[in-house]
């Protein structure tokens, strides 16, 4: 037997596949707070929410020892942050972000609206530094005082851009031109060229009102950073970070794209569901349509339920006595308000290049003081681990819908529970620690605090939010692909172009990541001119490739010819492994949010739940209560 | 050939590109890269009974059904069989799917040539060579994490170091080789260690990255 000498050196912190959503930016960046949070730990009782947190920040041998005490047995809310002056999610991370911008923070602060050690160490350095009594309380002085430092930063330096002109700033103007609205969206690829003039032509005259000059001077920068937030770059944290701020662009869709012909509707009645929110649902619907006499809303699909569906059912659509898509948009339509609803949503995503699909089935109820959400999973398989329940309020139980116009709030909180039927969702639970997907779910997932309640985002109808292309990137997050690396490596975004179809023709995802992130490419504008050359490439026939006898034995590759879109090629040309998943990566798009990748995007701005994945409860809110809502961090 | 399966995932470290075939004479062989019971090269035969029952699914089936849609996350997973040629069944729970992705679990009962992970001692991760055949490692890096669970895998802490190692060697019958750990869980019959190690193993020209992992079954509270 042969033993490696000594202990293992090089001993590193362990850093889940996804980041933990604390305010923390980096589990290598700050050892002593993690430090002084074990040594607290072990002076008292510490929640389950800050065990968590802790066991993420810092999973070493230290916390090994540690006894833990039982998780709650799902459905209990993490704990209130600290104190923060009775400021709302909303308030707190809005603070969070004026702290990093003002550099008042060691390092950028994570928006998450939770008023942890960070964000408190910041308002007291701020405090500090600006004359105020230091109690580390953004109380309405310290917010007042926030308020005015940030108004006063210095804008953004615009550098004048013409055509032939490259870089950052051509990519930050492309942005601000597409959230105005350019027709056809222009790439975010830094390059001042043909289309990006029309596109400057057209604002010039319809929204600076001058005599287009083709140029983007200090006017047409005035008046695309009047018109659109974001798209620069700025210094944040004591530690000058540089962090790209984001271009807000249209209404963010975060939910997969549904399929078409589908309904949202679960059929209802004989031969579907019998019972649920989607018969009280139908109870509703049908007494608002006018049943007689009006229906008991007690979800059970009985001879009265029956003979009222039949009798709306007439003249309508056939008289089935079952709530198809047909009789659900009829239903919709008479009726469109209820306090409790079924979804079941069908509906598709391209990553990577592949498509992907679900059905996503949900309930949803409008209670006096809240609104909650529901999916509820039939387990298959193995038995699901308690804490698994308790991530999922954790990560998404942090909003409220707010109607500004009367100042009416209702918190939505999100539930996973356990069951079978027509309107569960099927969720296989396994030994390992293999990649999570919607259907399969790892009991020795580490990072299962981040991954179920991402798996949970499926069910309610919400679509990954990595390796996209831009346009799906855009009207997913809600704002303008990042410029990122503008000025690339030294090889010509052509010749990579042709390093990446060489490689496809040779069928190795080696020779591909060699060609890409080899070569120095990074995610961004340089990349997306790499993406347009490929496309510009003859197509290629690949032949099929024989399988290798092995072992391993492996399997051969069909023919295909290439199409010019690159990453959908890349995902038919190359195998699936890990070099094509870190060349599709830096081709495409992807957020930091719970709904991307946190693993290899780090965005202190766009982490863990946001606003835009509860855009479908206000719309129903909307309905059911009147006003228009939108979610706010509570 | 009654069929041939494979599963492979580009997003996880090291990748999942594991395959196994199923012969008419019930021969099953394939390779494993991330396993509880042994990564590697395995050979063996498939007992008639369960044989008979994969013959039957696989028979049953003359035309590629349409491939139903991968879930968000997906695996890539193809099924192989002489009447149909490669088809996707990602998605899928039929008979047939269910019982290829089992045949992956079977396999690491008939080692050729493969590697697995053993916990002799709270301070050791053992490597044991399995099967009749060597192998080649390449052992230049190897990463061993732990995983401690408190319960039915209530997270309990976590711990990971790289070492140094050996560099490449060959692993034979009876070869072995111990890894120290630092964690310090506590021996509580509640606790559970999970390992995993991240190694690689030469074949041809290349190495395949591979994850040996040792996972004791934790049993369900009722
Ligand atoms: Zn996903």
């Amino acid at each position: 037997m042969t033993a490696p000498e000594g202990p293992i050196p090089g001993q590193r912190i362990v850093k889940p596949a996804d980041a933990p959503d604390t305010n923390v930016p980096g589990p290598l960046r700050l050892p002593a707070a993690g430090n002084a949070a074990i040594a607290r730990l072990l002076q008292s009782a510490p929640s389950p929410a800050a065990l968590g947190d802790l066991m993420q920040l810092a999973g070493n041998s230290l916390l090994a020892r540690i006894a833990l005490p039982s998780a709650p047995a799902g459905g209990a809310p993490p704990a209130p942050a600290g104190l923060a002056g009775g400021a709302t999610g909303s308030e707190i991370a809005d603070l969070q972000m004026k702290l990093s911008r003002l550099q008042a923070s060691a390092a950028p602060l994570t928006e998450d609206g939770k008023f942890g050690p960070l964000t408190e160490a910041a308002v007291r350095t701020f405090q500090g530094s600006n004359g105020l009594e230091v109690t580390g309380q953004p109380d309405a002085a310290t917010r007042t005082a926030v308020d005015t430092a940030f108004a006063a930063l210095s804008p953004p330096v615009r550098v004048q851009v013409a055509l032939g002109s490259t870089g950052l700033d051509v990519g930050f103007a492309q942005q601000k031109l597409n959230a105005a609205g350019a027709t056809p969206r222009l790439a975010i690829n830094g390059v001042f060229d043909n289309t990006m003039l029309g596109a400057v032509i057209a604002y010039e005259i319809v929204a600076v009102h001058r005599f287009p000059q083709g140029i983007v001077d200090a006017t047409v920068w005035a008046a695309l950073d009047a018109g659109t937030q974001g798209g620069f770059v700025a210094d944040e944290g004591a530690s000058n970070t540089p962090i790209e701020q984001l271009t807000p662009s249209g209404t963010a869709n975060a939910l997969g794209v549904q399929v078409a012909g589908t309904s949202l509707h679960p059929v209802t009645g004989v031969g579907g569901l019998t019972s649920g929110p989607a018969v009280h649902e139908l109870q509703q619907k049908l007494n608002t349509a006018g049943a007689t006499p009006p229906l008991k809303d007690d979800g059970s699909f009985g001879p009265k339920t029956r003979a009222a569906l039949q009798a709306f059912q007439n003249g309508k659509v056939p008289v089935t006595g079952t709530a198809d898509a047909a009789t659900w948009a009829a239903l919709d339509a008479a009726a469109p308000a209820t306090t409790t609803g079924s979804i079941s949503r069908t509906w598709d995503e391209v990553v990577g290049g592949a498509t992907y699909g679900l059905t996503s089935n949900y309930s949803w109820e409008i209670q006096k003081t809240r609104m909650v959400v529901t999916a509820k999973v039939n387990f298959v398989g193995l038995a699901p681990p308690a804490a698994w329940f308790g991530h999922v309020p954790a990560k998404w139980n942090q909003f409220q819908g707010v109607d500004p116009a009367t100042g009416r709030t209702m918190p939505i909180d999100f539930q996973m529970t356990r069951g079978g039927g027509g309107d569960s969702n099927t969720v296989e639970v396994k030994r390992g620690n293999d990649r999570a997907n919607a259907g399969e779910w790892y009991l020795g997932d580490t990072d299962a605090a981040n991954t179920i309640p991402h798996e949970y985002g499926h069910l309610i109808g919400l679509q990954d939010e990595y390796q996209l292309h831009p346009a799906d990137y855009v009207r997913v997050t809600g704002h303008e692909p990042p410029v990122g690396d503008a000025g690339g490596p030294a090889t010509p975004p052509a010749t990579i172009a042709t390093g990446i179809q060489a490689a496809m023709v040779a069928r190795s995802g080696v020779a591909a990541k060699a060609a890409t992130v080899g070569a120095g490419l990074k995610p961004g504008a340089y990349a997306q001119r790499v993406v347009a050359e490929y496309a510009l490439l003859a197509p290629v026939n690949l032949a099929a490739v024989a399988e290798v006898p092995g072992p391993p034995k492996i399997t051969g590759l069909p023919a295909f010819t290439t199409t010019g879109e690159v990453l959908s090629d890349l995902d038919n040309a190359l195998r699936d492994d890990l070099p094509r998943y870190d060349t599709i990566q830096v081709l495409s798009y992807s957020s930091g949010s719970i709904m991307g990748d946190q693993s290899r995007v780090k965005d202190p701005h766009d982490h863990g739940a946001q606003p835009r994945h509860l855009a479908q409860f206000m719309t129903i809110l909307g309905q059911a209560l009147g006003g228009t809502w939108e979610a706010r961090r509570r | 050939m009654i069929l041939r399966f494979e599963i492979t995932n580009g997003s996880r470290s090291p990748a999942l590109a594991e395959s196994v075939e199923l012969g008419d004479d019930g021969t099953i062989s394939g390779w494993r890269t991330v396993s509880p019971a042994g990564v590697g090269w395995f050979a063996g035969r498939l007992p008639e009974a369960e044989l008979a029952e994969v013959r039957a699914l696989a028979g049953a089936v003359r035309t590629a059904p349409a491939p139903s849609l991968a879930r968000p996350g997906a695996s890539t997973e193809t099924l192989d069989l002489d009447a149909t040629g490669p088809y996707s069944i990602a998605g899928s729970r039929d008979g047939l799917a269910v019982a290829a992705r089992w045949l992956v679990q079977r396999l690491t009962d008939f080692p050729r040539a493969a590697v697995t992970v053993t916990h002799p001692s709270p301070e050791v991760a053992r490597l044991e060579h399995r099967g009749t055949e060597p192998l080649r490692l390449d052992l230049t890096s190897v990463a061993v994490s732990a995983a401690v669970w408190r319960g039915y895998y209530e997270p309990a802490g976590t711990w990971s170091g790289v070492i140094g190692g050996p560099g490449e060697m060959e692993a034979g019958p009876g070869w072995t080789l111990d890894l120290p750990l630092e964690i310090d869980a506590p021996a509580d019959p509640g606790i559970t260690v999970h390992l995993a190690v991240d190694f690689a193993i030469r074949h041809g020209g290349s190495s395949m990255p591979v994850e040996a992992r040792y996972e004791p079954d934790i049993e369900a509270p009722e």
